[in-house]
């Protein structure tokens, strides 16, 4: 069964009330593209290191819905895939 | 395209630059996994219902994740505002709130509730008590202890303001391991540290606590490279710890946390940091963790397990 997934970006908070923000510094993979669970989508930089995203799941990147150079911050969707459940 | 509407991210000023010209860009092996789901959020979910804090979060530490996959934290008590206002750190420096006297009982229902098996512990410093908090943190400790038997417990401390009384009120409860870390090599103090802490006074604590401490108990020290030091800097204070009675160290990359004041000097390459551990083992470390990631704290049960079957090699040799 093939269903659409919103990929979250998952929280990085460091604080009760200030929400980490990154910075999308590289796209993994293209759209249209065949995953496995794990494999690298995208990457995000803070001020601390690289943070790596993986697919949560098998299936095909639909969308990006951020780009390089985007700010983003926890929750925000960063993908949607057309996952293989 | 996807049938899922598009919502707007967060942030007004999209493609804005990551770049930080003043400071060297990441280089390739500054890369982590995202902190995942799972063990993570019941790790978070207790602290947050006991009230408790934790380093990783106060610090902005990168290896949240992998700790807390595998239900391992630090907990940081006494508090999340600390007296002092070292450059190198993300920790809030202001006024503390007055001491929380429950805290040693939460502290040990969360490691009860986590399963954990080697439960660390530090605090920001509290030049503000007499004696430093230095009771709760002993208070803690045999919490932990009456509550969890069989947990190894790991106090990482300030240096009391060189109060020797106050080291003692903590060596006298047994934890573990005494960590005290001593931050920087020598040259780098003054701009890393808060006056008030000294390089010195630092070699002073950990030599005091190893002389205050049975053998079984192991005492740690831990610093950060890429600020500006000498490799021959770096075996110096390798060297120091050493003879100061240290049998743990750790050494990992220094990363500017947000609002910090010293930018990153260099990013020490791996190889590099695996010749800092061969060094260390030279001098007769039984247990080293080095790396570009590697914390005072970073997988601490397994520093715990290692500096332990090493003494434990020792034994059998001088027996055989």
């Amino acid at each position: 069964m093939k269903v659409e997934m919103e990929i979250m970006l998952p929280d990085m908070s460091d604080g009760e009330d200030d929400a980490l923000e990154a910075v999308v510094s590289l796209w993994s993979v293209d759209e249209g593209a065949q995953l496995k669970e794990g494999d690298d989508l995208l990457e995000v930089t803070t001020d601390k290191a690289i943070f790596v995203v993986p697919s949560p799941c098998a299936g095909v990147l639909l969308e990006k819905r951020v780009h390089e150079n985007d700010r983003v911050c926890a929750d925000d969707v960063v993908a949607v895939l057309e996952a293989d459940l | 395209m996807s049938s899922i509407p598009h919502k707007p991210c967060c942030g007004d000023n999209r493609n804005l630059n990551p770049a930080k010209p003043s400071e060297p860009p990441f280089p390739s092996w500054i890369r982590r996994p995202l902190p995942s789901g799972g063990d993570r959020q019941q790790v978070k979910d207790v602290l947050a219902d006991l009230s408790l804090n934790t380093v990783c979060l106060s610090a902005q530490c990168p290896n949240q994740g992998e700790c807390w996959s595998r239900g391992t934290a630090t907990f940081m008590v006494l508090g999340n505002v600390c007296t002092r206002d070292c450059a190198f750190c993300g920790v809030s420096s202001g006024r503390p709130a007055p001491v929380d006297t429950d805290e040693a009982r939460r502290v040990a229902q969360a490691v009860d509730r986590l399963r954990l098996r080697h439960a660390v512990i530090t605090s920001v410093t509290r030049d503000d008590l007499h004696d430093g908090g230095a009771a709760l943190i002993a208070a803690v400790v045999r919490a932990i202890h009456g509550t969890c038997p069989g947990v190894s417990v790991e106090t990482l401390t300030s240096d009391f303001g060189g109060a020797d009384s106050a080291l003692s009120l903590v060596t006298e409860a047994r934890p573990e391991v005494f960590a005290h870390n001593i931050e920087t090599v020598a040259r780098l103090h003054q701009t890393l540290r808060d006056p008030r802490a000294s390089y010195e006074r630092s070699l002073s604590v950990l030599r005091l606590a190893r002389t205050l401490l049975p053998r079984k108990c192991h005492v740690k020290s831990g610093f950060m490279v890429g600020c500006g030091e000498s490799e021959e800097e770096v075996g110096a204070t390798l060297r120091d710890l050493r003879a100061a009675g240290c049998d743990a160290v750790t050494i990992g990359q220094y990363l500017k946390p947000r609002g910090g004041r010293v930018a990153v000097a260099r990013f020490v390459p791996p190889d590099t940091f695996a010749a800092f551990e061969d060094q260390a083992r030279a001098l007769g470390f039984a247990f080293v963790m080095s790396g570009p990631f590697v914390r005072s704290s970073y997988h601490a049960e397994a520093v715990f397990g290692g500096a332990l079957r090493s003494r434990q090699t020792d034994v059998s040799k001088n027996d055989s």
